[in-house]
Parts: structure tokens; sequence; C-alpha cells
């Protein structure tokens, strides 16, 4: 899949993350938690396996979390990852 | 359910329940929201570019979700808007409750606190990286509405006394000349110069148009408060990046704003480690050159005048095609900055 068009996913609600997504030149995640200092790098190991999953390589990728589990943050960035690649 | 507050009748509630919060409601603003429960509004956010504000609650629904719904609808229209970065202007007893939100607090202030959502300073200052300097540098923040001989030299007497100038050209394009013509006219008027380096603002510079006032009481000073904000956040994130420990003003014999700001510059930055030094203003015939006076006399025309108060790159932009088109608009542009 390839990042074509900004989209955006999610809510700012507790246990809730909301994804900012861009087309960019390079791969580019940026995250930003309630529980940052705890679960960034598990955050962005998530992160990482879904783009690897559905191969994509490039795109600024801004996750703002609040305490979401494994599993929202994997349908948040789905869902803008499909928005972020349709076909105009 | 959170959705936009479109009808008239909706609108009224809005601003029925701001104004029932002891907030003030402005007139200004690019999009508003409403949390309702069965059809009663109970909620209300707007959103002013890329400025949060008119945040209001009923109080039983103080402290729940709804903060969160009404933050994750602005964020998505403001996204949708293009923008990147947002701000909030809040009393202190509400920074924990953005901070929640992943909102920074960027100045913290005992009346209001600025808090930002989005890593746009650290961006802002880390695509600037390659244009900071070692020593002991000076910076003015500048409007230039447009760029005068006063402007001028201002800066050649202040960059003759750091080892290098930061010129802050106020981004915010509320001012007459737009902020691309502003910008161009500095780098134009100052290129003779080898230590000065010219830096677009950014939302960095806290200007009394963007500074929302909802949240504060009606004898609080409003514009005491702006000036205050906007000197820490340049005094706490701007001038420890580029090394900057002295700030230059002109003296102000007409303008009180401009007064009361060289005022606080004084009391203000030297907490900071900072020097404000205060410069004598350039004087022409008829008194200390001003953008007011040189737009004044372009209204009338009065070109030999206008010759008078400004450099020579400035005037032959006025004098050029897009010169003269913008001045057929300041027939009717009133303000004073």
């Amino acid at each position: 899949m390839k990042i074509t068009k900004s989209a955006q996913s999610g809510t700012m609600q507790s246990s809730d993350l909301m994804i900012f997504l861009e087309p960019a030149d390079e791969l580019i995640i940026e995250i930003e938690s309630t529980v940052k200092q705890q679960f960034e790098h598990l955050i962005r190991a998530k992160v990482e396996e879904v783009l690897t999953q559905h191969q994509v390589s490039c795109g600024e990728i801004r996750i703002n979390d609040r305490g979401a589990l494994d599993y929202a943050i994997v349908a948040r960035l789905e869902a803008g990852l499909k928005r972020a690649c349709e076909k105009e | 359910m959170v959705a936009p507050v479109i009808g008239q009748l909706d609108r009224e509630q809005a601003k029925a329940l701001i104004e029932q919060q002891g907030l003030r409601f402005e007139e200004n603003f690019d999009a508003q929201f409403g949390a309702f429960e069965d059809g009663r509004l109970v909620a209300t956010a707007s959103r002013d570019r890329n400025v949060f504000k008119m945040f209001a609650i009923t109080p039983e629904y103080q402290g729940g979700s709804v903060l969160g719904e009404l933050i994750s609808a602005l964020l998505q229209n403001g996204h949708q808007a293009g923008y990147k970065s947002f701000f909030v202007f809040t009393p202190p007893t509400s920074s924990a409750s953005f901070q929640a939100c992943n909102f920074r607090p960027l100045v913290t202030h005992h009346k209001a606190c600025l808090l930002e959502f989005g890593n746009g300073l650290k961006q802002y200052l880390n695509s600037r990286k390659t244009l900071v300097r070692p020593g002991h540098n000076g910076a003015v923040v500048v409007n230039c509405n447009p760029f005068t001989l006063g402007h001028q030299y201002l800066i050649e007497s202040a960059a003759a006394r750091v080892d290098h100038l930061y010129i802050f050209v106020v981004r915010e394009d509320r001012s007459f000349f737009p902020f691309d013509v502003r910008y161009r006219l500095v780098e134009e008027g100052v290129a003779h110069l080898d230590n000065v380096t010219i830096l677009d603002s950014g939302d960095y510079a806290v200007s009394g148009v963007t500074f929302p006032s909802y949240f504060l009481k009606a004898d609080d000073d409003l514009q005491s408060l702006q000036m205050e904000l906007d000197l820490l956040l340049f005094a706490k994130h701007l001038a420890p990046f580029f090394n900057i420990s002295t700030r230059f003003i002109g003296t102000e014999p007409y303008c009180r704003t401009t007064r009361t700001y060289s005022e606080f510059m004084q009391t203000m930055l030297p907490p900071f480690g900072m020097e404000a030094v205060q410069l004598e203003r350039c004087q022409a015939e008829g008194g200390v050159i001003s953008a007011f006076r040189v737009r004044q006399a372009l209204r009338k025309e009065a070109y030999e005048t206008v010759r008078q108060l400004v450099p020579e790159t400035t005037f032959r932009f006025l004098r050029s095609e897009d010169g003269l088109e913008l001045q057929k608009k300041l027939v009717n542009y009133q303000r004073r900055h």
C-alpha cells in the first residue's frame, strides 16, 4: 500500500488513539502518548508490525495515544491506511 | 453525540452556554462543535484557524468524556482544513485536562497557559537548526508593514552591537501588506548586512489578533496578558535555541501598545538572563519614521513623502505593478498597524 493522501482515524477519547497520515518520501513515525515513557517502544513495535504487514514503506504517521490497547492500535492504523491509500 | 453547531437555534444555545460558564463569546471562529444529549446542548468548543477556543461544558458533564469528544471533533476538522499543530489558551486550572489529551504546555502564567497539540514548535526549531550561530546574538521582532528607513536603522544599529542578529518577521497575515511582501522587503532592505538572518515567526509570536480572550474576566488586562505570553514564549523557547541574549526595540513616542510591550520587555527578559535594549528611533522631516506614516502618505499618493521614509528597495516595490495594485486597496484600510 502507498499513502497517497492526507487522512485521519480514531479519536482523542481515553483508551483510544488518533492517527494522522500524510504522504512523505520516507517513513516517519511520531508517537505522542500519555503513557509515552512506559509504552512508546511497544506502540512503535505494533505500528511497525502493521505497516510491514501492509507493505507501507513511506509516509508520515503521527500517533496520538491515550492509552489504547494493541487491538485498538491495529484497528485505527488499518482504518487510517485504507483512507490514506484510497484512489481518488 | 458531538456534531457541528449550525442552525440558528443551536448557535444561540452555544452562545448562552458559553456565557453561563462566565466566558466571553467571540464572533470569529471557523468551526463550532456541540455535544448534544437528548437534543440539549451540554458542551461546546470552537476552532479559529489553528487555535481551539470557547470550551464550555455544563457542570454535570465536566470530568467525563465530553472534552475528549470535542477535541477529537476539532482535531478532525482542523486536520481537514490543513493544519498540523493546534493551540489552546486556557486558565491554569484546565491545563491538566488538556495535557491528558496530549497537549503540551508551552507557556505557563498565573492567569493563562498556552498549550500545543502536535510537534509544531519542535519542527519549527529543528528546520532552522542550520541558522543557529554561536556567540552573543540579538533579536528583533518586526511586522514591517511595510519596511521603512526606521526599520533599517533599528536593524543596522542592533546588528552593530551583537555577533549575529535574528530578524523575526511576524508571520500572521492580518496586516495590510501580505507576509511574503513584508518578508521580501525586509530581505532586500538588509541585504547589505552580513551578520543578520531573517526568520519567519511561524506561529510563535502571540499577536493580539490570534489571542483568544474568551476565558478571561472583564477586568483582566487582555493586552498585557497577551504580551506577557508572547514574551514568555520567546524567552523560554526561541531565544535559548538561537543563543539570543539581547532583544532590541525602538523607542516609541506615539503608540501606547508598543510602549507597553517595551516596558514588559524590560521587566520580563532579565530573569531569563536576557537584556532588553531600547534604541532611539530614526527621524525624518515631520517626526520619527513609522510604517503608519508611510501608509498614510501612500493613501494620499504623496510619493515624495514616501521616498523620505522608506529605503530605495521598498520604494521600488511600491512603484511596481504589484505595489500599485496593493495601494488601491489601502484607501479602505483603517487599522493602525
